[in-house]
């Protein structure tokens, strides 16, 4: 008990330093490039919470980074450097729209049990490719997931153009989907989906899954040292497959997340890279299923409330870039106190 | 009255050491003369690394005084320290090795032409000298790189000499080297004594401390216990004074070894590399219940590639393993675990443990079905964590508790982890490799312990080691192995370290 209190004090305390000392970094370049330093600011970090309909949109941001974000902590537990969020978030988001089409006539539910599964299998067969051809072929999963993800931006732009485009619509965009498709908003936040409630109750699954069960440990320790996994009878290869499942599965589910709770219909381009941001939540988050929530909940809460600032103090929203580049520095150093025994 | 009064060449008094809390060196005393071999001994974590650390100015000591030919001195760091005349050579080599010898050895300090060109022909010729001075077997060209170990040992000494270092500290030399650069390196140290250097020595191995030294200083838990000259003393002495009381020395019980069918038996087995060069040739074994088979032979002949093939974990081109008489070849290493193998590989970091992963996760890791640790698919988190306490009681394994970083560990205490777990299961087939590696006395003789034991119990012991004390003390066979193939198999009681030594380097007389 002693220890997993030390181990969550430790662990906060890196994050929470990093992110105040982002935004007094921050707010020194506001200062240089405002007249209006302190309402920039205030917009940045709390005109997200100023209205209902903000608040809602803040909740949309979150969650396919907290999904992503959730995916990849899985892969880097299990030694897989997973870079192919953005694939993955694609492959799923076209097969829920695809598979939501296909059946305009089913009941709500049915139809939107169906998208969400295909897009969780659309989005793991995806992660599949890689973990199987790593573990087979020794392939590093780096390359190919990167490479992957250009393979998904251009495939999904295929399949759209040849059967689902909407022609009255500019650019591959495919047809809205049938109403009953649509996921439900939250309880008295109109305009936020559903599905961030889903990816909130998956982040504690995550990490029962992971650091409190058998299969997570030799998961982990698959990850952190492969030849002492298989010495100890871990089936290594195995577990850096499910793993990869899981992680695609999960951005695949976000894809699909977005397509029936958000856009309602398949556009090209409609993620602003989530796939990069999700693998920095992750890592911002130490690679822990419940810092992930804090970290996507800070990303999404600084990209949207950059462009409030835009808006209200004239001060660019690439400011935001700015910061996420702090953070990713801050976040990366290590303060050493003293000097360790030899 | 006549004779003047001798001062030590390097004398210290009351040295003490902490880190944060951690107390390295409490209080040490040592007076070394000029010109002799002077052996520091003692457990790890004894402090002896610390100490040659302060002596080397790389750590500057909390208290106590240092003198050198009788003046207090004080370094604050390596370079003041190598000025005075004081050199270290460390156990783990600081040397580039995409440069050449000659390079090395005046990195930092090359000859300069006009003052900032590098004459590379001076250079060269000054390093050749150096090295037929001390003749080394060393061409000043080649590349760190293309060298043994061994060798590069003696590019650090001469790197130390080059510097005119009077006093020369080796941090634990032969920890790297095979038995016949040991003997090298002895050889070495003689000669240096014999031109007038004083040598400061570490290790734990008893045996170089007969071999080498003039006198010998014990540490125990960071403080000087007893300095005495080597002559006259037993290794059991110095044993006892570096664990602070008589060792048990690991016994057989003699007649009634291994009964039955064979538990593990090997049959024809060989392993290729890419370029299909035999790293295992036809190996033909079988172990019984309750023996323990010893395989001795210099490093690299093919004995990490045996315990691999016998643990699952390469392939095998040929042949067959069997465990308890059922065929287990083309078998994964989960399965053969479950069929009763143990595997204490020989490098604990490497394939032993998960350095970032607890204690407790660690000791568990395939015993959690074993020792119900789980209910309904989740750790139960308090029966793991007391799995671990008694398996750290058991094993008195120190310094520990289960949500402990295993990494944090020191190397023996590490070593109990690997064998908790593995023993846990009361393997039917155990697979040791170099057990007692790094470990010191009180560690090897607790490993050897539960070795005898597992075997006592009726497991097959397949014992892999490059020390031949160890082989000797705890085998019934002893099998010797050179390139990949065994070359003989001889009852401990018709082997002798002579036969067994020459069988290492592929001599058979017999055949």
């Amino acid at each position: 008990m002693r220890d997993s209190l030390q181990t969550l004090s430790r662990s906060l305390l890196g994050p929470v330093g990093a992110i105040v000392a982002v935004m007094a970094c921050g707010f020194l370049l506001v200062l240089a490039v405002s007249d209006e330093p302190v309402l920039a600011y205030r917009d940045l970090l709390f005109a997200n919470f100023d209205s209902r309909s903000n608040f809602a949109l803040f909740v949309n941001r979150m969650t396919p980074l907290l999904l992503i974000g959730l995916g990849v902590v899985f892969s880097f537990r299990a030694g897989v450097f997973n870079v192919g969020g953005e694939g993955q978030l694609y492959l799923g988001a076209i097969a829920a729209t695809a598979t939501a089409l296909a059946f305009p006539h089913a009941p709500g539910p049915v139809l939107i049990g169906l998208s969400l599964i295909a897009g969780i299998a659309a989005g793991a067969a995806w992660g599949w490719i890689p973990g199987i051809l790593k573990v087979r072929l020794a392939v590093n999963e780096v390359v190919t997931t990167l490479m992957l993800n250009f393979v998904a931006l251009l495939l999904t732009e295929y399949l759209v153009i040849n059967g689902m485009r909407d022609t009255t619509a500019y650019g591959a965009v495919s047809y809205v989907l049938a109403e009953q498709a649509w996921l439900p908003d939250i309880p008295g936040l109109p305009g936020a989906t559903i599905g961030a409630v889903i990816a909130l109750l998956l982040a504690p699954l995550a990490w029962v899954a992971l650091f409190r069960t058998e299969w997570g440990a030799n998961l982990r320790a698959a990850g952190a040292n492969i030849r002492f996994a298989e010495a100890v009878g871990v089936r290594a290869a195995r577990q850096v497959v499910i793993a990869m499942l899981i992680s695609g599965g999960l951005s695949g589910l976000a894809g699909a997340f977005y397509v029936l709770g958000i856009g309602h219909r398949f556009e090209q381009n409609f993620s602003p890279g989530f796939g990069l941001i999700g693998m920095t939540v992750a890592l911002l988050a130490r690679v822990h299923p419940i810092g992930v929530v804090a970290t996507a909940a800070f990303y999404a809460l600084i990209l949207n409330g950059a462009g409030y600032m835009q808006i209200d103090a004239d001060v660019p929203r690439s400011l935001v870039n700015l910061l996420a580049g702090f953070l990713v520095l801050f976040m990366t150093a290590r303060f050493r106190r003293g000097q360790a025994p030899a | 009255m006549s004779e003047p009064i001798v001062v030590p060449l390097l004398r210290l008094r009351n040295v003490a050491k902490s880190f944060g809390d951690k107390v390295a060196l409490s209080h040490v005393d040592l007076d070394v003369e000029a010109g002799e071999v002077h052996v520091i001994c003692g457990e790890n974590g004894a402090g002896k690394s610390t100490l040659m650390n302060i002596l080397a100015g790389i750590l500057q000591p909390d208290a106590g005084e240092m003198l050198l030919d009788g003046k207090s001195v004080r370094f604050s760091d390596p370079i003041e320290a190598g000025r005075v005349g004081i050199g270290m050579v460390h156990q783990h080599f600081k040397l580039v090795s995409s440069m050449s010898v000659a390079e090395n050895l005046f990195l930092n300090r090359q000859p300069l032409r006009f003052g900032f060109i590098s004459d590379r022909r001076v250079m060269r010729e000054r390093a050749q000298t150096l090295i037929a001075r001390y003749r080394f077997d060393l061409d000043p060209d080649a590349s760190i790189a293309q060298l043994s170990v061994g060798q590069r040992q003696r590019v650090e000494i001469l790197k130390a000499l080059a510097f005119d270092a009077r006093i020369l500290i080796l941090d634990e030399p032969t920890a790297v080297l095979t038995p016949p650069e040991v003997s090298e390196l002895l050889g070495v140290i003689a000669d240096l004594k014999a031109r007038g250097r004083t040598i400061l020595f570490i290790t734990h191995k008893l045996k170089e401390v007969k071999a080498a030294s003039d006198r010998v200083t014990v540490l125990r838990h960071g403080a000087s216990v007893s300095t005495r000259p080597t002559a006259g003393l037993s290794e059991s002495d110095i044993a006892h004074d570096m664990v602070g009381r008589d060792l048990a020395t690991p016994r057989r019980r003699a007649g009634g070894i291994g009964s039955g069918a064979p538990k593990l038996s090997l049959s024809g087995l060989t392993m290729t590399n890419a370029s299909g060069r035999r790293l295992l040739d036809e190996i033909n074994l079988d172990i019984r219940a309750g023996e323990i088979v010893g395989v001795a032979g210099v490093d690299g002949n093919g004995q990490t590639e045996l315990s691999e093939a016998v643990a699952g974990l390469q392939n095998a081109r040929a042949g067959a393993v069997a465990i308890d008489g059922k065929d287990a070849t083309n078998v994964s290493p989960h399965e053969r675990r479950a069929r009763g193998l143990g595997f204490i590989p020989e490098d604990r970091l490497d394939r032993g443990l998960c350095a970032g992963m607890t204690i407790a996760e660690n000791v568990s890791t395939d015993n959690y079905a074993a020792r119900k640790l789980t209910s309904c698919g989740l750790i139960r988190m308090a029966a793991r964590d007391a799995f671990a306490s008694e398996k750290i009681r058991q094993f008195d394994i120190r310094g520990a508790r289960p949500g402990l970083p295993v990494g944090q560990l020191s190397g023996g205490n590490m070593q109990k982890v690997v064998i908790a777990r593995e023993m846990e299961k009361a393997p039917n087939v155990l697979v040791v490799a170099q057990p007692t590696r790094g470990l010191d006395v009180g560690a090897a003789e607790f490993v050897h312990g539960q070795i005898l034991a597992a075997a006592d119990r009726g497991c097959a012991v397949l014992l892999i080691s490059s020390e031949l004390s160890e082989i000797f003390a705890l085998s019934d066979r002893i099998a010797v192995m050179y390139r990949g193939a065994v070359l003989r198999v001889l009852d401990r009681t018709d082997a002798t370290e002579h036969l067994v030594g020459l069988l290492m380097n592929g001599v058979d007389e017999a055949a």
